[in-house]
């Protein structure tokens, strides 16, 4: 049996009451078994008294007949009628009596002659024997009892003798008692209901005194003290439980007024509280009588006032903190909370209600070169200035949300594609007429805008929204678009592709699992030998035996800003290969890193650790120069440690991004690769080509190493050779290989070489 | 005084002094007793008889008897039997009374005839009341020659209330003549209803004053009467008609009928006087 935890006043203070109930009855129950026993002992005292009352009381007429006997034995008179016999009836009848020795007429006395004959017959109804039997006469003792004539007989016997010395005997004398008659008229009878005494003696049947007891029955008078003592208790007894049951009443319904409603209305308010009632307080119930209770429910309402000022505060700050948890600090727009909140409440609402729906993401074009130019506060500014715009130019009901950095977004309800990109020109339109020369800024700020959207027929398909939308964008992005792009219209297919589901996820699982991320090596050759100088490890991603290429997958790491861990995962596959030793001895690596990646202290801590191959294989690392390198002077800093430990730096695409020139002077570059749009330009006689040719010569004269990438025809090939390139790199010389290739290629003769580069 | 004379009568118990109950036949059936006092075999012997329907346990003659027996005289104080065998209490005044006077005077002339035949030769017969008168009777029947002197105390006839005596002996006579063995209540003494067999009833009722102080005249023997000037059981004019016939009589002041109290010793004194009076022959 398990106890509740907790029981109810109510029932605490009934289980009192009838334990109290219950210990009463019992007290009672012992009383009146107490009593039953001393009226058991009572009545047994009363059966003994009665007993010995009728004992007494026999005793008493044998010894009132025994001394009758005696004294009519020594009677003078009684000796003179067996002498002179002839007024004997007169001594029978009166002089017996008149003398006082008999005393009523219960008893009589007959006297009887010596040879045992009656002196004279007696009256019919009291007859005596008409002679003295032996047997009576030698009777011991000389008394007996018989049932005569329908009475209970004491017969009492003495002789007569002629003095005192009894030296003749002269006859004998007869008591004869009617027993019953005188036993019922003895006093004394207090406990015996003498109306019942009765002895069973059949007649004729003769009996000593002494065997009366044995015939004898009779009835106790119910004691009127017991009777009245058990009345009285009894009747006590029940006035107590009556008195108890309507005291242990009242007590509950005191109990209950008192104590157990006010606990109970407490413990409701109290439970109000808890379930965060707090607008009904206490003080409109009833005080209460107990002092303690009434303290408590004054407590009670003080505090559930209080709590009601603190509840109404705490609301108005978690309204505040709702609001500022879902305000962008900087611009006051939406963050990123609101619209996650926001998108998968609207995203739950269109289940119920199905709407055209347009996502319009937003993205601030290289805004990253204008913080890094201007500074924080500036681009900060920048952004305000942005979202007022944008705030400004999107409908009443529609809220703007920062993602992050310097990406916005929107969702409209109730509109169409066209409406979408009518808003979306809208914002460009705001944007480009911002001022923000007053900034200080002259360059120009413009907005790429990705828009998706979702006929309501299609609503099940409205997650996809933001994912189109950021397909969107990168279309907006791409030089030569118009920086809007609404998914599905703007985009080539390939694009579409490009971004689609299966690269993104191919990308996310060769970042989580090591081994996806496979390395192909494509020769760098030097000029004019056209001898292999070292190998650029370029990135591939193996999914379900289908090899992406970095094309498809790299304007994914761009735009889901991963290039760090994009480039740690080349590294552990890089190391990997390194480490596998089978790679040719003195085979040089190039890697390609992100700048962003330079800047991390972990990059580089594994750059540091991978470099102990370099005693084998020569590395160097080929800065991507297309990024915006934000952290110029930790990034050199870190270069310069890198050389150190024997990498060489490599300004990777040079000819493309945003500062080259600043680059080279402000990093510790060995080696600037020119991106293959320069190298197509050598092929060119104008003047961008005789202005490439002219700085190519000037950077190798500067001293810088100078690989031309790309390098596709002979015609360029030669024209590299002639300005001095040391190095070429591009399929016309070699396509990039799988790490077993290389290692079998190095392996075949020298024509079967040249025969696989011509492939 | 008192105190003295019992002391001096305890030291000086004589060691003759003997007592003894003494039985005899007074008529068939009906047996007498007595208590014999022994005494001085020179002093003449005392006959004390007892009062109406008592005993010798009578205190009045019990301590006269034991005064007498203390003086050194032989003392018979018989019960008189009433016609009841070993008579030893008081009989009732209810009861059957079929002793006459007759029978009195004959069981006192048995007693006479004992004391005689135990070798005393005086004889003094002091009564008590009724014992007196029945003494007298005796005297004046056929008294022993043993006999020498009578003391009579509070001598008393037989009182019958206010019957009158004659229509009641009339009574009596017819009634005896009946002889059916009716019993007859009477007045007698102090009994109010004294039971008894009409000619034994007569025997006593026949002795008045008159037949008294006849008797007492007539007296062979010495004699003297000793009684109170109290005594309420007499009657009023009965000592002054005692006085005047001159019988020897002595009235003791204050005296009641029992002589008790103080008077038990004048009692003694003046029974022992006339003892003394009398001069006992010598005894043998």
């Amino acid at each position: 049996m398990k106890w509740p935890e907790s029981i109810p006043i109510a029932q605490v203070a009934l289980a009192f009451i009838t334990g109290l109930m219950l210990l009463v009855s019992l007290i009672a129950a012992f009383s009146a078994y107490q009593t039953r026993n001393v009226a058991h002992e009572l009545g047994q005292d009363i059966q003994n008294a009665a007993q010995s009352e009728l004992s007494m009381a026999i005793e008493r007429i044998e010894r009132q007949t025994e001394s009758q006997a005696d004294k009519l034995s020594l009677w003078g008179e009684t000796r003179q009628q067996l002498i002179l016999p002839e007024y004997y009836t007169y001594w029978r009848d009166q002089r017996v009596y008149e003398s006082g020795i008999l005393h009523n007429h219960l008893a009589r006395a007959a006297l009887y002659e010596r040879s045992g004959l009656l002196l004279a017959p007696n009256p019919t109804k009291n007859s005596f024997p008409a002679r003295l039997t032996n047997e009576l006469l030698t009777r011991q003792p000389p008394s007996w009892l018989t049932h005569e004539a329908g009475a209970i007989v004491l017969y009492r016997l003495f002789p007569v003798y002629n003095n005192e010395e009894q030296q003749a005997l002269l006859g004998y004398g007869l008591i004869r008692l009617d027993f019953m008659a005188a036993l019922l008229s003895q006093d004394g009878f207090h406990s015996i209901d003498i109306k019942s005494v009765k002895i069973a003696l059949v007649p004729g049947k003769t009996i000593a005194p002494s065997e009366l007891k044995a015939h004898l029955s009779y009835g106790v008078l119910a004691s009127h003290g017991q009777d009245q003592f058990t009345s009285i208790l009894s009747n006590t007894l029940l006035a107590l439980f009556v008195v108890l049951l309507a005291a242990a009443l009242l007590a509950y319904t005191t109990y209950s007024r008192l104590l157990v409603r006010p606990l109970r209305q407490l413990s409701q308010d109290i439970d109000a509280m808890q379930r965060g009632h707090v607008g009904q307080p206490p003080s409109r119930s009833l005080p209460m009588r107990v002092s303690e209770l009434e303290n408590i429910r004054r407590s009670l309402h003080d505090y559930q006032l209080q709590l009601r000022e603190l509840h109404g505060s705490l609301e108005h700050q978690n309204r505040v903190f709702h609001s500022q948890a879902r305000q962008d600090a900087l611009t006051g727009c939406h963050n990123r909370r609101a619209y996650e909140e926001d998108w998968e409440h609207f995203r739950q609402g269109l289940e119920n209600s199905p709407q055209g729906v347009a996502f319009l993401l937003f993205d601030c074009d290289r805004f990253k070169t204008i913080n890094d130019t201007y500074g924080h506060t500036k681009g900060d500014r920048v952004l305000c200035l942005i979202v007022d715009a944008l705030v400004m130019a999107l409908r009443a009901n529609d809220r703007l949300y920062r993602l992050g950095g310097d990406e916005f977004a929107t969702f409209m309800s109730h509109t169409s594609p066209a409406q979408a990109r009518q808003i979306a020109q809208r914002c460009q339109s705001l944007i480009d007429a911002a001022n923000f020369k007053n900034l200080g800024i002259n360059e120009p700020i413009g907005i790429s805008i990705g828009i998706a959207y979702c006929e309501a027929e299609l609503c099940t398909t409205v997650d996809e929204l933001p994912k189109q939308a950021d397909i969107a964008m990168y279309t907006a992005k791409q030089p030569g678009r118009n920086r809007i792009a609404l998914f599905g219209e703007d985009m080539d297919r390939a694009t579409q592709t490009l971004v689609a589901s299966r690269e993104t996820s191919a990308l996310f699982q060769a970042l989580a699992a090591p081994g996806k991320i496979e390395m192909h090596y494509q020769a760098i050759y030097v000029l004019p030998e056209r001898r292999v100088d070292y190998y650029e490890a370029l990135a591939r991603i193996r999914h379900h035996d289908e090899l992406i290429m970095p094309g498809a997958f790299l304007p994914v790491v761009s735009n889901r800003r991963l290039e760090t861990e994009f480039d740690m995962a080349v590294l552990h596959q890089i190391d990997a290969d390194l480490s596998s030793g089978q790679l040719p001895p003195g085979c040089g690596i190039s890697i390609n890193l992100s700048a962003q990646s330079i800047s991390r202290s972990d990059v580089v801590s594994h750059l540091l650790e991978l470099s102990r191959h370099n005693a084998r294989h020569p590395l160097m690392l080929e800065i991507t120069e297309t990024s915006l390198i934000t952290q110029m002077s930790e990034v050199s800093s870190h270069l310069e440690m890198l050389r150190s430990v024997n990498y060489r730096i490599a300004m990777d695409d040079f000819g493309t991004g945003y500062s080259p020139l600043r680059y080279l002077a402000d990093l510790p570059v060995d080696v600037v690769k020119f991106d293959i749009s320069l190298v197509n330009k050598l092929d060119q006689d104008n003047r961008a080509g005789r202005v490439v040719t002219d700085f190519a010569r000037m950077m190798s004269e500067v001293g810088y190493s100078l690989v031309a990438e790309g390098v596709e025809t002979e015609s360029v090939l030669r024209k590299v050779e002639s300005l001095g390139i040391n190095h070429v790199q591009g399929y016309l010389l070699a396509r990039p290989l799988p790490l077993a290739e290389l290692v079998a290629s190095h392996a075949l003769p020298e024509n079967d070489k040249a025969t696989r580069k011509s492939a | 005084m008192r105190a003295y004379l019992i002391c001096l009568l305890l030291s000086a118990f004589p060691a003759w002094a003997h007592a003894a109950i003494v039985h005899l036949q007074a008529r068939p059936g009906i047996q007498a007793s007595a208590e014999y006092l022994e005494g001085q075999r020179d002093k003449p012997a005392v006959l004390l008889l007892h009062g109406f329907l008592q005993t010798r346990d009578f205190p009045t003659v019990a301590t006269l008897a034991r005064g007498l027996r203390d003086a050194g005289y032989p003392v018979l104080s018989p019960t008189l039997s009433l016609n009841i065998p070993n008579r030893s209490q008081s009989l009732a005044c209810e009861a059957v009374h079929r002793h006459s006077l007759n029978d009195d005077v004959s069981e006192i002339a048995h007693w006479v005839g004992w004391l005689k035949s135990h070798g005393h030769r005086s004889i003094v017969l002091i009564g008590h009341s009724f014992g007196s008168m029945q003494l007298l009777a005796y005297l004046d029947a056929k008294p022993d020659s043993a006999v020498k002197g009578y003391f009579g105390a509070s001598l008393i006839e037989t009182r019958i209330g206010r019957t009158p005596r004659p229509s009641l002996m009339a009574q009596l006579k017819k009634q005896a003549q009946n002889a059916k063995g009716e019993l007859v209540s009477q007045q007698v003494s102090f009994c109010k209803k004294y039971l008894s067999t009409p000619d034994a009833l007569a025997t006593y009722v026949r002795w008045d004053q008159a037949r008294t102080l006849a008797a007492l005249k007539k007296s062979p023997v010495r004699m003297q009467l000793l009684m109170g000037d109290a005594d309420e059981m007499i009657g009023a004019t009965w000592i002054k008609a005692l006085e005047q016939a001159q019988i020897p009589i002595l009235v003791l002041p204050g005296a009641s009928h029992f002589m008790d109290g103080a008077h038990e010793f004048d009692l003694l004194d003046n029974a022992l006087k006339f003892l003394v009076y009398v001069q006992p022959s010598p005894s043998r």
